[in-house]
């Protein structure tokens, strides 16, 4: 069974992880093998520095392995890049033509926040799950979309992760025009490595370009790193953290989910909203969720701007909130509408964008970015245990991926939520215009959703849902009606509006 | 999936050349309404269905107005996903007015088609 997963090797959990990565490095041979073979070599090398319980470990592993096949994780071996055409990344363009590009490119992938199934979690408060693997795919990716809000929010611009790993299982190929079959692909010699593993193999049509020169800003990313730490610390797996799946669980009980549950991306785009108005450790942010697809400028204003809704007197609290809008939309019955995907592109190319929260149908993922006519993805069908964050040097490797994953626009499924980030009120102004005009690149005559001015009670939405609690008479047919076809054909089967 | 839809609810019960006699009457004694037929999409799992489905909208009516009515008759809340799709996968932009979407996508028949649906949820089937 050729089933382990790209990164298997890479997440052994806790203790093994400094030591995985570092086995893996410099191999560049294994690239070549199954993944489920390199686990093994991975396994023997770190055999060598004399562990006792490999054999159970191995068990572990196989076990792991085969639940993650269960829960849904892609068993393909390997993505291919096309070196001719750019990969979107969260706004930033990136053509995989040099060693500086892919260098650049790895450090964009590599440094968003991945937030996977976890196991061995405490219990869920009113229920028993100690996991979220089979249920929970639609949290994670809501929690990935929060945490690059955060990013953006908290991090130096342009901040990139400076321990983050070197890809693994991509190939980056001359893709032919007109022809059907692939160039021989050439598996990625660990380009621009940090880590001064240069292998010795170049393709050939490289830009002679050298890699090995530091980032200028690497010194303040390094700089960044508690942030960093911290901000993965609210995605932990413990009641208290203020973005962890029992915080988000427990907040979606209003809506009436409970654990073990499926969530949708409209569900989770409140519950975020929710959990960031609550928690203290975020300060100075807001999430808007736009309804039936309009974004009521006035109600983001209202939202964001200090001094309209100030009741204490702050001197020290900025005047206006940065915010993340959250747009739940549909685009499409039963498929996705293909005419929306230029639009789709236009969103992804955008700064001020932080991703989209979907998925395949019934297999969320959290879309950062495109390439052609394949969309690039973090996914969260990997079952990792829990990491213990109570040490404030805990590892980070296995909340960032280093295989980067595409899927056909075609197999997206349409119900989504768009994530976008304002700093101040000039950004969010901004925002507005770019959004805009991204998207009305669209084929499809109408957008996919709206900026309007004014609030959303200006249009009657407060004034309605309010009357509606005096009239609680809902005009839905009761269970077990629906197929009875109503056939008189006279007005009164009209109903007047 | 339209068409689908309408197989199902309306034309199992009424031919093309009834229904479209019956907008033609409708249009003559009420000229400014628009007649719309509101269909559950198939696979709808959360909404609950209207019992009421052919409406008689005002041509000045926006999208927007639309839809906060057809959410309160289900007794919506404002955060529950409720997407309105024209001719089975299109969305319609919210200020639009119903004569201009009734302009661009009636049905040979004369009625507007518009299929109501929330969003999917995710997940896989449930472990052992």
């Amino acid at each position: 069974m050729n089933s382990v997963s790209p990164s298997a090797a890479q997440y052994k959990g806790g203790m093994m992880q400094e030591e995985a990565v570092e086995s893996r490095r410099p191999l560049p041979m294994e690239r070549q093998d199954s993944s489920g073979l390199r686990t093994l070599q991975t396994l023997s090398a770190s055999g060598e520095s004399g562990e006792p319980d490999e054999i159970d470990k191995l068990k572990a592993k196989l076990m792991s392995a085969w639940n993650n096949v269960k829960y849904g994780w892609t068993v393909k071996t390997k993505t291919s890049f096309n070196k001719l055409s750019p990969v979107t990344v969260l706004g930033q363009s990136y053509l995989l033509n040099s060693e500086d590009e892919v260098e650049r490119f790895r450090l964009a992938f590599v440094s968003r926040v991945w937030l996977t199934y976890r196991r061995e979690f405490p219990q869920l408060e009113g229920s028993t799950w100690t996991t979220d693997c089979g249920w929970g795919c639609m949290l994670r990716s809501g929690q990935m979309l929060l945490a690059q809000g955060l990013l953006v929010h908290l991090m130096p611009r342009d901040w990139a992760w400076p321990d983050a790993q070197q890809l693994t299982d991509v190939d980056f190929e001359v893709f032919r025009p007109r022809s059907p079959a692939r160039a021989g692909g050439v598996p990625i010699p660990s380009f621009g490595s940090p880590r001064g593993s240069n292998s010795p193999e170049k393709s050939t049509n490289q830009a002679p370009k050298c890699s090995q020169r530091k980032r200028p800003e690497s010194v303040k990313d390094r700089r960044a790193e508690p942030i960093h730490q911290r901000l993965v610390t609210w995605f932990g797996d413990q009641p208290p953290a203020a973005f962890g799946i029992h915080q988000l669980v427990e907040i979606g009980k209003s809506s009436g989910k409970k654990a073990g549950d499926w969530y949708g991306p409209s569900i989770v785009a409140h519950i975020l909203r929710k959990a960031v108005a609550k928690t203290p450790v975020v300060q100075n942010l807001a999430v808007y969720v736009a309804q039936d697809c309009t974004v009521y400028k006035e109600d983001v204003v209202r939202l964001c701007d200090q001094s309209l809704n100030r009741t204490l007197v702050d001197e020290f609290s900025p005047l206006w909130k940065s915010v993340i809008i959250l747009v739940p939309v549909r685009l499409g019955g039963e498929t996705l509408n293909p005419s929306y995907i230029d639009c789709v592109k236009s969103l992804l190319k955008l700064d001020c964008c932080i991703g989209i929260i979907g998925g395949k149908p019934k297999h969320s993922l959290y879309f950062i970015g495109f390439q052609d006519e394949q969309l690039l993805y973090l996914d969260p069908h990997y079952c990792q245990p829990v990491v213990d964050m109570t040490q404030t040097d805990f590892p980070l490797d296995s909340f960032h991926c280093s295989a980067p994953k595409k899927m056909p626009f075609n197999r997206m499924d349409p119900s989504c939520t768009i994530g976008f980030y304002a700093k101040n009120k000039k950004d969010f102004e901004s925002l507005c215009s770019a959004v805009s005009t991204a998207l009305s690149s669209s084929n499809e005559k109408y957008p996919i959703f709206t900026f309007v001015e004014g609030q959303g009670h200006d249009y009657g939405l407060e004034s309605h849902s309010s009357s509606h609690t005096h009239n609680p008479v809902a005009h839905i047919l009761p269970r077990g009606k629906l197929g009875q076809c109503n056939n008189r054909r006279s007005s009164d089967e009209f109903v007047f509006l | 999936m339209r068409r689908a839809l309408k197989v199902l609810t309306i034309n199992c019960v009424c031919p093309p050349a009834i229904r479209q006699q019956e907008v033609a009457g409708i249009r003559s004694k009420f000229p400014n309404k628009i007649p719309v037929i509101i269909e559950r999409y198939d696979r709808e799992k959360f909404l609950p269905p209207l019992d009421k489905t052919k409406f008689l909208v005002p041509h000045e009516l926006t999208m927007t107005q639309f839809v906060t009515i057809i959410r309160n008759r289900m007794s919506l809340l404002p955060t529950q996903a409720f997407y309105l799709l024209i001719d089975g996968s299109g969305l319609a932009s919210m200020s639009l007015t119903m004569a201009q979407v009734y302009r661009e996508h009636q049905d040979d028949d004369g009625f507007l088609y518009i299929t109501y649906a929330s969003q999917e949820m995710f997940g896989h089937s449930k472990p052992l």
